[in-house]
């Protein structure tokens, strides 16, 4: 059965990483599967920039016309239609940062609605700026959910700082996310980390310091997306 | 303060709340519109304004409306909208008035492209606008620099009452780095703003404040000229800031500034793995530059020359070669446009000249 996520959240919170981690363990687990990158607010830091990856995985990728060409003005094309109808059995939508950059999935409310397993997941990077409150994640949330026309089924835990990031971060997200789901109902899906973070999160969850409630699922990850110094320098902006 | 992932152009904007800015006018051009976008957001919270303006020359005109009033203003935009600031970026310098203009460069000339480069340098630093002026220009080359540097600039455009501008290019604006915002310890001693217009009535025991750029007099205008230059130099003389990157009994010495110069040292690292000790200079402040510093450590006995590394066909290039005067070898690497050259590349320049 056709089962669809569509990842929304703000700039920067790790939307495009989580997109490329899941896509490459549904088609490791012999699912048909396709991505569909539905930004049209921001020229860099798009999913599509990782294509040849995705492609060489099997993985078909759909993207705005004009992405990745330097021209900041792209339109979505028709086939993303296609993906609500045809015998992809995973199906991966990743959607621009913030309130504007979600505005792109309201137009298949109709087509989302009829999905019988759809997880609209929420990703949150408590390290990010304007980030780290809970009522400041809760008004870009409450934004972000009225333009996409989605209801959030679920929350994702991805605070991190990329290179730097330790055990505190995923704590600090665990602490901010677990007021986030206790204030608006949202259960937590996963919480998302590289394997050494999460083997060192699994020690506090064993020797119960942790309620089970706020981590969700542990999303062990790959970084395919975020650019440290020495990939900037090889891959521009 | 736990540490941030932050893109350069959100954590120039959170810099400049921090350094107590409260005013900002722009308008939108990739790859700055982080700055605006996170004014927008931030600065109602804290009592100060963000205005959108029709366009980069209003923009401009606003900060100096803001500055001649008193207050910590600034504006971003880049390259192409930069050129639409220069004519007011000319009257806030004469003027005298304090703002700080940050230049997210993007490829040029013209609408040019959306990628990084270094083509504003001579805009920069050699004017851009009409009239003999200086901006003193703060080249960060990492996010928690440009971080570091935004409280600098807006107490060193107070100091010596100029506009000062923050040129990064696109890497800068667009990476996400793990920063910090650390207590500024040592606050530098601010001047009042005695000459600023707050408001005049009869008896307030002080004279018209009066902001503007026109002398119709040539004594009077020399005698602005005079006030601007004789500040300049000061500002030579006080202000100017390099870094030196194992300079010292190096055989090569490379000249970069910004993002280039992070590469330029992982090229000094690739060389020394082959037995090559190369040193960098990178100048902080473009200008004023470096020229001293630039000059001591080409000159020295071990250097056979010195390389230029620059998004652009060679404009600081021309700066250390007047350094250098003659006494050394200048060669010179980088392409016009975008394309940012990666250490092997200069590595392979290095070989290259020692070869030859």
């Amino acid at each position: 059965m056709k089962h669809t996520t569509v990842l929304i959240g703000n700039f920067g919170s790790g939307k495009s990483e989580l997109a490329i981690n899941m896509a490459l363990s549904s088609v490791k687990s012999g699912k048909k599967t396709v991505v569909v990158d539905i930004d049209l607010i921001n020229p860099y830091f798009r999913i599509s920039e990782r294509k040849s990856l995705l492609e060489e995985n099997g993985i078909k990728l759909i993207y705005p016309r004009y992405a990745m060409t330097g021209v900041e003005a792209t339109s979505i094309p028709p086939e993303v239609y296609s993906v609500f109808i045809d015998d992809h059995e995973t199906v991966i939508f990743d959607a621009g940062g913030d309130p504007t950059g979600a505005i792109a999935l309201g137009q298949y409310r109709a087509n989302f609605a009829e999905l019988s397993r759809l997880d609209v997941f929420y990703i949150i990077n408590g390290r990010r700026p304007l980030s780290s409150e809970v009522d400041q994640n809760i008004a870009l949330l409450d934004k972000i959910q009225s333009s996409a026309r989605l209801s959030i089924t679920g929350l994702v835990n991805n605070t991190n700082l990329a290179h730097e990031t330790g055990i505190f971060d995923l704590l600090f997200g665990y602490d901010l996310i677990s007021h986030i789901s206790e204030q608006t109902d949202i259960p937590i899906a996963m919480t998302m980390g590289t394997a050494p973070i999460l083997d060192e999160l699994s020690k506090y969850i064993e020797n119960g310091t942790l309620d089970q409630r706020y981590i969700g699922k542990l999303y062990p990850i790959k970084r395919y997306m975020h650019r440290d110094w020495d990939t900037f320098t090889h891959l521009g902006i | 303060m736990a540490k941030k992932l932050m893109k350069g152009c959100e954590a120039v904007a959170e810099a400049a709340i921090q350094a107590g800015c409260r005013y900002f006018f722009g308008y939108p051009i990739t790859p700055q519109n982080d700055i605006p976008e996170y004014m927008s957001a931030r600065l109602p919270k804290v009592g100060g304004c963000f205005l959108q303006a029709e366009s980069e020359i209003a923009a401009i005109n606003m900060v100096y409306g803001a500055s001649g009033a008193g207050a910590r203003v600034m504006t971003s935009s880049s390259s192409p909208g930069i050129s639409l600031k220069m004519e007011g970026i000319s009257y806030l310098a004469g003027a005298e008035l304090p703002c700080v203009i940050v230049n997210m460069m993007r490829g040029g000339p013209g609408l040019g492209s959306i990628q990084a480069s270094q083509g504003d340098y001579f805009q920069a630093t050699k004017g851009g606008g009409h009239g003999d002026y200086h901006m003193i220009v703060l080249a960060p080359s990492s996010v928690q620099e440009a971080i570091d540097l935004m409280q600098d600039a807006f107490d060193l455009a107070d100091i010596y009452r100029t506009p000062v501008m923050m040129l990064a290019d696109g890497i800068i604006g667009q990476m996400m780095e793990p920063v910090e915002f650390k207590e500024t310890t040592k606050k530098r001693e601010l001047p009042e703003k005695t000459w600023a217009a707050t408001g005049w009535k009869e008896g307030c025991g002080r004279d018209r404040a009066v902001i503007n750029s026109l002398y119709i007099e040539n004594e009077e205008l020399q005698e602005m000229n005079d006030r601007l230059q004789a500040r300049y130099a000061t500002i030579q003389a006080e202000e100017t800031r390099c870094e030196l990157y194992n300079t010292e009994g190096a055989e090569i010495i490379l000249c970069a500034y910004g993002t280039i110069a992070r590469i330029c040292k992982s090229a000094i690292a690739l060389a020394a793995k082959e037995g090559v000790k190369v040193g960098l200079v990178r100048p902080i402040t473009i200008w004023p530059f470096p020229t001293d510093a630039m000059r001591n450590a080409i000159c020295q006995d071990s250097v056979t020359s010195a390389i230029t590394v620059e998004v652009n066909a060679g404009q600081m290039f021309e700066d250390v070669r007047l350094a250098v005067d003659g006494k050394k070898k200048v060669d010179f690497l980088g392409r016009p446009g975008s394309f940012v050259p990666t250490a092997e590349e200069i590595l392979d320049k290095i070989k290259q000249i020692r070869r030859a």
